[in-house]
């Protein structure tokens, strides 16, 4: 058994050196490349009809499409979340005409009466109640948005009209909104996920949803395939393509053959380190957007030489992000700052508050002797070798992780890599017995709607305000005051700038070291468009205006 | 007791016997692999109800034995459990994906069996020239790991010539044999080489034994002496050889089944072992060995019907 696995993990080695090594090289990204790439956040529509189009998703199989309880790039053109955020970032009406806070603790949702479910029942203020409350529990995956809503069922969350839900608080939150336009705001038939109770977006429970694309009973044939149908009475109009079915390619190179020889028509997040593939001769042309995504690493133990700042601000210090963006993402991607990326501002109300804030944080740079004077500030024992935990199988981390422990060896930190299989690697997070013997974690994370609280709060704020990664136990009174003070904030811009304030005091802390800025890779057969290009295709239907060109 | 009967109780018990040691072998790989809540929680957090439901819902609380028992014995009625990714049952995954494995392996079988006896008889009564290129090639052909062939192929035939499409398993019929000629044939080049080696020698062996050459003598038609004296002599061998090798193939097709974006048990067993779904793990690791046991008697068999000598034969050695 263990040798098939090792010889299928060889296929993928051997075939991705053969065609990095034969593909024309595209010229001159050796320096600059950043500044000649052209940022795309959605392709134009489609204009023909196309009968059917495979996807393929990076990703692998999901577990669910419970959008409650999954985040992957299948669910967001089959349930619809109550606003509808664009691929700029921005957030329009969607499913609902109206959602606004109408007092500081009361925000009222209003409907669009022609929206209906896939079996032709319409859509209900019953149906978002239940939707909602699916998040409110803590083991939800969008929990953290729902945070401040008056946890009592009889009154947080309510129908006060047909086509209208009321919204309770039990504090001002300057989040809520936005986090309505992901798949927090997703809406579900309440009958149909009743009476299919956990089973839901299971293969066997299937989905009842308002989305572009319907999942038909025995569409998803798990271990193989998920066959999707054009909406026709979509209340956004009929999507062009008649069926979308998506398939799981588990192999980097495998993929890339076949989407260059046009055998499978598109794939979002495909691997940067293809780059040279996707951009040669094909099928298809490779399409870069903005995204939120970054890699980063940050310290998993609050007893271990990581935790201190002085040991994460050395390594920085240590790293060269233009080797790193030139090694690991092949020059797709750019220097990022601090865990919060610039694209999930963008179109904010208070966005020129949040830039000013973000361009007055300093650049990262590599001055080693300053490195070593703070390892030697530090009064760490570093006889022992730190260990850095990244996911096994994945090239991109293993050169990280080769990145990070060359940069502690030039200033006297001696790290160790431990690859973790992906069920440890998942495990890491809320197991803390799987943390014992770890001193940092490497990771790769985006943020899936508008807004810059959401990283900060996870790894920064004590563990009971919602702080879940703060395994380092950071907790400066004045960082969690303004982040605090920038949630209840009932104006953006005192939002704006108390969450400038703290990011003021938390960047040079270096909680996550942000190791590089991603861009959404999107590649789509030459004969189609109409893909949303940027990281907001993770929370709207991306294959909505998909169709013949 | 006739000789013949005894062969089949025997394998027939020792069979069982590897069937119950393999069973037990894969179930203990649960203490190996720790708490499955990880991959039942399916990357969402857990919150302590939500472990208990699961501990609750797959009996993890029993003892281990009995969980042992309790699996043996839903499997044997063909209750193969749910998995723990897909919340599905265990048999609504392995059914559709164990048809396009067979169907790969019946391809391969194929191209094996013509290419492998095919050179190897050639090589065997022409000898020379031929017999030496023939030897060259299987030289290569076993050097050659089948991921090797697959890029090769994917290159030559997919990329470059565009014959033949790199990914899925296509539709019915015809697109079906299209699309599964090149897995097929990188599974295949390791096998055929060895057969080739395998029923060369054979031949060989047969060709300068002293019954052939008193035939030879006695000028029977050298059709009837290929027929009746060298070929049915060498056939046992040759049969076992295939036997174990079409059993292997099984296992062995995982990696073209990644290679080439196939959905069939063997890729189904790389995504289950990567993501933890022990169920799945354990049932296809347990047809695995089944059909390979399987098989491998049914070689036997076929061998003891062709030349019953070889019973008594095996008996004495």
């Amino acid at each position: 058994m263990k040798r098939t696995g090792l010889a299928a993990g060889a296929v993928a080695c051997a075939a991705m050196l053969a065609l990095t090594a034969c593909g024309p090289r595209a010229g001159g990204d050796a320096d600059g490349a950043s500044a000649e790439l052209t940022l795309v956040d959605a392709q134009p529509a489609g204009t023909q009809p196309v009968d059917e189009v495979t996807w393929a998703i990076v990703e692998g199989e999901p577990a669910t499409l419970n959008p409650a309880a999954s985040a992957n790039l299948v669910i967001p053109n089959l349930c619809d979340n109550l606003l509808s955020l664009q691929p700029d970032f921005s957030v329009e009406p969607g499913v609902a005409e109206r959602a606004e806070f109408v007092d500081p603790v009361t925000f009222v949702i209003t409907l669009r009466d022609d929206v209906t479910f896939w079996d032709g029942s319409p859509l209900t203020a019953d149906d978002v109640v239940y939707s909602l409350q699916q998040s409110t529990d803590p083991a939800s995956q969008w929990y953290s948005a729902f945070a401040l809503v008056d946890p009592d069922p009889a009154t947080g969350i309510v129908a006060t009209g047909p086509l209208e839900v009321t919204v309770h608080f039990v504090a001002p939150d300057s989040t809520f909104r936005d986090a309505l336009a992901g798949q927090g705001g997703a809406v579900m038939q309440k009958a149909f996920g009743e009476a299919a109770g956990p089973a839901v977006g299971t293969p066997d429970g299937g989905l009842m949803c308002t989305g572009p694309f319907e999942l038909a009973e025995g569409g998803w044939k798990p271990g193989s395939e998920i066959v999707t149908t054009a909406n026709e009475d979509y209340w956004g109009g009929a999507p062009l393509v008649k069926q979308l079915t998506y398939t799981f390619v588990n192999d980097g190179s495998t993929l890339a053959t076949a989407l260059t020889q046009g055998e499978i028509d598109g794939a979002i997040n495909v691997a940067p380190s293809s780059r040279a593939v996707f951009e040669g001769d094909g099928a298809g042309t490779l399409t870069v957007g903005p995204s939120t995504a970054s890699y980063s690493f940050g310290p998993v133990s609050a007893t271990s030489a990581a935790a201190n700042p002085k040991i994460r601000q050395a390594l920085s210090l240590a790293i060269d992000r233009q080797q790193y963006l030139d090694t690991v993402v092949n020059g797709l991607g750019y220097v990022q700052k601090t865990l919060v990326p610039e694209f999930s501002f963008q179109s904010m109300e208070a966005a020129d508050v949040y830039q000013a804030g973000y361009d007055a944080l300093a650049e990262p740079t590599v001055d080693l002797e300053a490195a070593k004077q703070l390892v030697a500030e530090s009064g760490e024992d570093l006889s022992v070798p730190l260990v850095v935990a990244v996911p096994a199988g994945a090239k991109e981390f293993a050169q990280t992780a080769a990145i990070m422990q060359a940069a502690g060896k030039e200033i006297g930190l001696q790290l160790e890599i431990d690859e973790l299989q992906a069920s440890d690697f998942g495990a890491l997070f809320y197991d803390p017995s799987k943390r014992e013997g770890i001193d940092f974690v490497a990771t790769q994370g985006y943020l899936e709607t508008p807004g810059v609280l959401g990283y900060p709060s996870l790894f920064l704020l004590p563990p009971a305000m919602g702080g879940v990664f703060n395994w380092s136990e950071y907790n400066d009174p004045d960082v969690t005051a303004h982040l605090m003070a920038a949630r209840n904030a009932t104006d953006p811009q005192t939002a704006a700038s108390e969450f400038v304030a703290a990011q003021e005091i938390f960047a040079p802390e270096q909680l996550q070291v942000t190791l590089a800025g991603t861009y959404q890779l999107t590649y789509l057969n030459s004969e189609l468009s109409g893909v949303t290009t940027s990281v907001a295709a993770y929370s709207s239907p991306w294959a909505l205006h998909l169709g013949g060109k | 007791m006739p000789p013949l009967t005894r062969t089949v109780l025997a394998r027939l018990g020792g069979m069982l016997l590897t069937l119950f040691l393999a069973s037990v072998v894969i179930y203990s790989a649960v203490l190996l692999t720790g708490d499955p809540i990880a991959a039942l929680a399916g990357g969402a957090k857990p919150t302590p109800e939500l472990i208990e439901q699961i501990r609750a819902a797959y009996h993890l609380d029993d003892p281990l034995w009995s969980r042992y028992w309790q699996w043996l014995t839903s499997a044997v009625q063909g209750d193969f459990g749910r998995s723990f990714v897909y919340k599905t049952e265990v048999m609504t995954l392995l059914a559709p994906r164990f048809g396009l494995t067979l169907q790969l392996v019946l391809l391969t079988v194929l191209i094996i069996l013509v290419f492998g006896v095919g050179s190897g008889v050639v090589a065997a009564l022409r000898g020379g020239a031929v017999d030496r290129t023939v030897a060259v090639l299987t030289s290569l052909g076993m050097a050659l790991p089948t991921f090797v062939v697959a890029i090769l192929l994917i290159w030559i035939f997919a990329k470059s010539l565009g014959w033949f499409p790199v990914y899925g398993e296509g539709g019915g019929g015809w697109d079906r044999v299209w699309h599964l000629v090149l897995p097929a044939v990188s599974l295949a080049v390791l096998f055929i080489a060895y057969l080739s080696r395998v029923t060369r020698s054979a031949l060989v062996a047969q060709v300068h034994s002293e019954h052939v050459e008193t035939a030879r003598v006695r000028g029977i038609p050298r059709s009837r002496i290929f027929r009746v004296h060298v070929f049915r002599n060498a056939a046992p061998q040759i049969l076992a050889i295939s036997g174990t090798t079409i059993a292997g193939l099984f296992a062995a097709s995982a990696i073209a089944e990644v290679a080439f974006g196939l959905g069939g048990i063997g890729s189904l067993l790389v995504q289950a072992a990567a993501r933890a779904d022990l169920p799945v793990v354990q049932i296809v690791s347990l047809l695995l060995v089944t059909i390979f046991v399987v098989l491998n008697a049914i070689a036997d068999l076929c061998s003891a019907l062709i030349d019953p000598t070889s019973v008594a034969g095996g008996k004495a050695a």
